[in-house]
């Protein structure tokens, strides 16, 4: 089989996470039919995971780390009235303890700094982590949104009663769902369906809030609680947070104050 | 401590670890890295009055990266060959070094990997360690590289399509035939 250049760079590219999601959508619907482009995508995921999983990651020994904190301590120093005024002290012959105590001195300004970038390894790590997450199953929740709003197969099961929602979900599904019901009547459930986010099933609830759909992607979360973050893409508005150990992600076409108030709403109520 | 050194500290030196990972594997050798490390350090010092903030690691990669490459065309100028961007297959270098599947290795998925990612031509090379292991975006890997996103694109296919064949030689990928000498004494 031929593939053309084009594909293998799409195909990358979508591996990559890193398609628009015009052409993420329209590569996913070919490989809906389309067997060995699946086998490749399936090949490119694979040779991904291996190179990351097992290719040496070469961390900076702690020769240079010490070198490289000494040098920019020293211009450092070059710098400060502080470390002029050691320096001629040091230049003396100095007795025993007197220099292990400049030698200690001259080293302090090092310590923090090093601490600190340790700390900020820590941190950045610790941060970028859980952010590229949100970006991915921002755009999984915007794909399965899209997708359904085209196909225009929003809902496997149609009821405004959760008592009806609620164990549908239930029993194609790991978990049961917290299913929230309107109180006012500005809006309504509408039904459910079982989507597939962030690598599981999960549970699509579809409510019409004033005119517009809202969907709510429900599934069990790693943190049991985390407060509620907005983001706004390709004319969609999306919210997300974690409770009783269920992650949430609505996402809707509502204007912002709307959803805003909305989101209020849903993410007090279960 | 001034104001400025202080941000150096903080925004800077925590991707010491991003910096060498970069160097070691541009220039397969520990001291040469530690080397290169050291004097992009310098560079990223004098210059971090042109950091506009943001996130300091693809800003230190690419000085990295500036010096690696400054370095090896002053110690190694067979490490770099020029590269035509183009999607034309025939004009794929073939991995460079030892073949990567000796009889020890075969068996050690680790070590053959580690080899096939080492004997890529340095340009696939580094956007592979870049996306694969600093896990960065192909705008980010751009920048660094300093080539347009396009390029990244076609150069981490390729950079994909070399590390299978290298991986898997039994199987000719049906991905694409990409030239690449026969192994010695091997007729065709």
């Amino acid at each position: 089989m031929n593939t053309p250049a084009t594909d293998i760079r799409q195909l990358n590219a979508f591996v990559d996470g890193e398609l628009d999601l015009a052409a993420q959508l329209e590569l996913e619907a070919r490989l809906k039919d389309d067997a060995a482009l699946r086998a490749q995508v399936e090949r490119l995921r694979n040779l991904r995971e291996a190179v990351r999983s097992r290719a040496d990651y070469h961390a900076a020994p702690d020769a240079l780390r010490r070198r490289i904190g000494a040098m920019v301590a020293a211009q450092t120093a070059e710098r400060t009235p502080a470390a002029a005024a050691v320096r001629p002290a040091a230049a003396e012959p100095a007795s025993g303890v007197k220099a292990v105590l400049e030698r200690w001195f001259a080293w302090r300004p090092l310590v923090p700094a090093l601490g600190l970038a340790a700390a900020a390894i820590f941190a950045t790590n610790l941060l970028l982590l859980p952010a590229r997450q949100d970006e991915r199953i921002e755009q999984e929740v915007i794909a399965s949104h899209v997708r359904a709003t085209l196909a225009q197969r929003m809902i496997d099961v149609e009821s405004s009663d959760h008592h009806t929602v609620k164990p549908w979900l239930s029993s194609r599904l790991d978990f049961s769902p917290p299913v929230y019901e309107p109180a006012d009547s500005a809006s309504a459930l509408l039904g459910g369906r079982v989507d597939y986010v962030d690598g599981r099933a999960v549970a699509a609830l579809v409510y019409r809030h004033k005119g517009h759909v809202v969907e709510s992607y429900v599934w069990p979360a790693s943190q049991s609680r985390a407060s509620v973050k907005f983001a706004e893409e390709k004319g969609f508005h999306l919210a997300h947070w974690a409770r009783g150990g269920m992650a949430h992600w609505v996402i809707s076409d509502l204007n912002p104050a709307e959803f805003s108030a909305l989101i209020a709403q849903l993410s007090s109520s279960d | 401590m001034t104001a400025a050194n202080r941000r150096f500290e903080a925004e800077v030196l925590p991707h010491l670890d991003a910096a060498y990972n970069l160097a070691r594997w541009l220039t397969h050798n520990d001291e040469d890295a530690q080397d290169v490390v050291q004097e992009a350090v310098m560079r990223a010092l004098r210059y971090f009055g042109s950091f506009r903030g943001g996130n300091g690691r693809p800003w230190l990669l690419q000085i990295v990266r500036h010096t690696c490459f400054a370095w090896l065309k002053e110690n190694r100028p067979g490490e770099i060959v020029a590269l035509e961007d183009n999607d034309d297959a025939e004009h794929v270098p073939a991995p460079a070094g030892d073949e990567p599947h000796t009889a020890a290795a075969r068996n050690d998925e680790r070590v053959q990997i580690n080899q096939a990612l080492a004997a890529l031509p340095i340009a696939f090379r580094e956007v592979l360690v870049l996306r694969e292991l600093e896990d960065l975006s192909y705008k980010e890997i751009a920048a660094i590289a300093d080539v347009p996103v396009g390029t990244v694109m076609s150069r981490l296919a390729r950079a994909r399509a070399l590390m299978r064949q290298a991986l898997t030689p039994e199987s000719r990928p049906a991905l694409r035939a990409v030239v690449r000498p026969l192994p010695n004494g091997t007729q065709s």
